[in-house]
């Protein structure tokens, strides 16, 4: 066969890419866990990038789990890397007062838990519903105060070198002192994306309801942990010296704070840490939760600021730290940040720092300290940053690509799963060429009337229609039986259609035993032959399609 | 994650009316004909299912437009913005190569900049890595329809839709399969 072969030669030639390849070096172009969590945001919502948020040109469904999916993944990343800082936050909210359990060990105990909170709550914010332009309004804003402080732009900078300069993306022109309002309106309407960045993740972890987080706490510590594992070595020790400093202040402070739930004993915190002693009472005083929250989230950048000039320092009060940082902060970001005007678009030309066009093509990037403040590089970095989101998607939805790290790992499994997909469409579609010589395939009894406009069925047919209409919600269900059920094709088995209609649809859970039975064998069969290449494989009919075929290893994840 | 279940009806739907195409025009083909039918409908219908946004679908419609007999089928399928889709295809695809082609020059003079500031075994490493992400990267635009023309940005964007694209596609055409094996067994 012509065909198979020639898919034969592909398949091996396409293996051969596949196969040799030694375990790829970290390469530091690659950085992964949580780098990137400023592009989605930026770069999603700017009309250069019609994937991201071409998910809408799919179906308004298509957008939902599309949406979510990409939302997801930030979340994902964020938690991963700044989990520390969850931590902090979920440590002081779940032990409200007495924080200081012990040794480092009861700490990173207790941070598991708060992984989970962090992580839980934050996707079950993304299911409820995202909303793209406010998460992108409302990032780059919240992130404008990102200390320039200089021990905290060191650490900021040897982790980004891990993950890829989410820094750059954040900070943005926005100026400080609008930060206050905006953190109040980011925190309250938008919190699952705000996950992306490390200081945004704070702010939703302190945005989520106190219940939540205690009741999600264990789960999501231990996919946090897992994934903060599984995605970077490198990254881990570093994390983890973060995590500690970080919760050594924020337990002093703690201890010093009041009682009562978590946000509060936060805000005590903070407030502490801020140096302001007015500071707690007025935002307890505040009362509004989102605005306090908002506060806190604030102070807690500040808290993370503390500790790492605490751990530069060596021991200055938190107090002048904070304060310290809180000022630094605003020089720093004139002296030590260059500002590039960055077009995603098509027309490839740099340096307009005049006007932003109507469409948003360009994207504002600042240097990190400590990094070339060439146009190039800057550039390259946002590239980067971009390519490492979009394969943190697509880690979601290729099966079995979220134990990977590494572009070229995850490259290699995208393209397997891509291989076999396509396979997998030429053996259906032979599949199908035996099944019907006629290839009408008797649609008529398929589809509901309105989807059909074409020719006029008999009337058999069109009394099935509504039934099938009631039922075609159901036709792409995650059974396959089901479907089979509310499928069946035509003409003249009238009775079987009507019998095969009413008990498919009285129980949803597997309403017929035979075809169902019949259906999960074929799909096992199925996944038989798909298993092996499909030069091998020529089935002229059913039967042989059915019997065992040689398998290769050729790895199918259906 | 599943494929948005109007994907499918619109795909399952633009596929009927390629195969009924197929089968008003040519009677009594054979096995590999009427696969090849099967799979250029499919292939057809999940492309204009996309409506031209992304590359891959315009790809798919470019190609299949090329020949005369296939195109006919196109066009049904895509029905009246069958002619704006291919020559958008066509006039996209030239600015892509251009583009990719000077860009490559710029990465290349710059990449050879970079590459002298790293320390000999980092270099290595760096080097292996990117030797084979560059490699396997070829790899995944042979795969896609139309990649060849993408920067990796995009490619990595076209795969995320190509591979919803093919579950649904492959959903749908498994329950069709099943479906009418049921049927003929009765």
């Amino acid at each position: 066969m012509d065909i198979g072969e020639k898919d034969k030669h592909e398949l091996e030639k396409r293996n051969e890419n596949n196969i040799n390849y030694q375990a790829p070096g970290m390469s530091s172009d690659w950085q992964f866990g949580g780098a990137n969590l400023t592009s989605p945001p930026m770069s999603l919502v700017p009309s250069d990038n019609p994937m991201a948020i071409g998910s809408s040109c799919a179906s308004a469904s298509g957008v939902d789990s599309f949406g979510s999916n990409l939302w997801e993944h930030p979340s994902n990343s964020q938690n991963l890397v700044f989990c520390d800082i969850n931590v902090q936050n979920g440590a002081s909210s779940l032990n409200a007062i007495g924080i200081g359990k012990g040794g480092p060990n009861s700490r990173r105990s207790s941070i598991d838990r708060p992984f989970d909170m962090g992580w839980n709550a934050s996707s079950s914010m993304l299911k409820g519903g995202m909303f793209l332009p406010h998460a992108t309004g409302i990032l780059p804003q919240s992130l404008s105060q990102l200390p320039a402080d200089s021990a905290f732009i060191e650490r900021a900078a040897r982790l980004s070198s891990f993950n890829g300069g989410n820094f750059s993306d954040m900070v943005n022109p926005f100026g400080i002192p609008e930060s206050m309002d905006i953190y109040t309106r980011g925190v309250g309407l938008m919190q699952g994306p705000q996950d992306i960045f490390a200081i945004s993740g704070m702010k939703s972890v302190s945005g989520m309801e106190s219940q939540k987080r205690k009741l999600n706490a264990t789960e999501a510590s231990r996919d946090a942990c897992l994934q903060v594992e599984n995605r970077s070595t490198q990254e881990s020790p570093h994390k983890n010296e973060r995590g500690s400093e970080i919760l050594v202040p924020s337990k002093e402070k703690a201890k010093q704070g009041t009682a009562g739930s978590g946000n509060e004993s936060d805000k005590a915190e903070f407030s502490g840490g801020a140096g302001g002693q007015d500071e707690p009472s007025a935002l307890d005083g505040t009362g509004g939760e989102p605005s306090a929250k908002g506060v806190s989230s604030k102070k807690r950048k500040r808290i993370v600021q503390d500790a790492e000039d605490d751990q530069a320092k060596g021991g200055q009060p938190p107090i002048e730290a904070a304060k310290d940082s809180a000022e630094n902060q605003q020089k720093g970001d004139q002296n030590q940040t260059t500002m590039i005007n960055k077009t995603t678009g098509k027309q490839g030309k740099k340096g307009s720092q005049a006007s932003d066009p109507p469409k948003e093509e360009y994207i504002h990037v600042r240097a990190r300290r400590g990094q070339a403040t060439n146009s190039h590089s800057l550039a390259e970095r946002v590239r980067r940053e971009k390519i490492s989101e979009r394969m943190k998607l697509l880690q979601d939805l290729v099966p079995g690509c979220s134990k990977v790290t590494g572009k070229a790992l995850m490259l290699d499994e995208i393209i397997n799963y891509v291989q076999s997909l396509q396979r997998q469409v030429e053996f259906l579609s032979m599949k199908l060429a035996t099944v019907d010589p006629g290839l009408d395939f008797n649609i008529e009894g398929l589809l509901p009337k309105d989807i059909i406009h074409l020719r006029a069925g008999p009337s058999s047919t069109l009394g099935f229609s509504p039934e099938f209409s009631v039922g075609y919600p159901s036709l792409h269900p995650t059974q396959p039986g089901l479907v089979q059920g509310a499928l069946p094709v035509m003409g003249n088995n009238a009775d079987v259609i009507r019998g095969t209609l009413s008990s498919h649809f009285t129980p949803m859970a597997g309403g017929f035993k035979e075809p169902t039975q019949v259906s999960n064998a074929w799909e096992d069969d199925l996944h038989n032959v798909v298993q092996m290449n499909y030069g091998a494989n020529a089935p002229s009919d059913n039967q042989e399609v059915n019997g065992s075929l040689p398998s290769d290893h050729t790895k199918v994840e259906l | 994650m599943r494929p948005p279940s109007s994907l499918k009806q619109e795909f399952l739907k633009k596929w009927i009316m390629g195969l009924q195409r197929c089968s008003t025009v040519k009677k009594n083909m054979s096995i590999l004909e009427r696969k090849k039918a099967i799979k250029l409908s499919a292939d057809v219908a999940m492309a204009s299912a996309r409506n031209g946004k992304t590359c891959w679908s315009r790809a798919i419609i470019a190609n299949a437009s090329k020949h005369g007999s296939d195109k006919h089928l196109v066009e049904k399928i895509l029905g009246p913005e069958s002619e704006r889709l291919i020559a958008k295809k066509v006039s996209t695809g030239a600015l892509c190569n251009n583009r990719i082609r000077s860009k490559k020059i710029l990465k290349r003079s710059w990449g050879i900049r970079r590459t002298r500031k790293c320390a000999p075994q980092v270099a290595l490493a760096s080097f292996i890595a990117k030797w084979l992400v560059r490699k396997r990267t070829k790899v995944l635009k042979s795969l896609i329809p139309g990649g060849e023309f993408m920067n990796e940005v995009c490619l990595i964007e076209e795969t995320l839709d190509y591979i919803i694209s093919l579950r649904a596609q492959v959903d749908v055409m498994r329950t069709l399969a099943s479906t009418s094996e049921i049927v003929n067994h009765n």
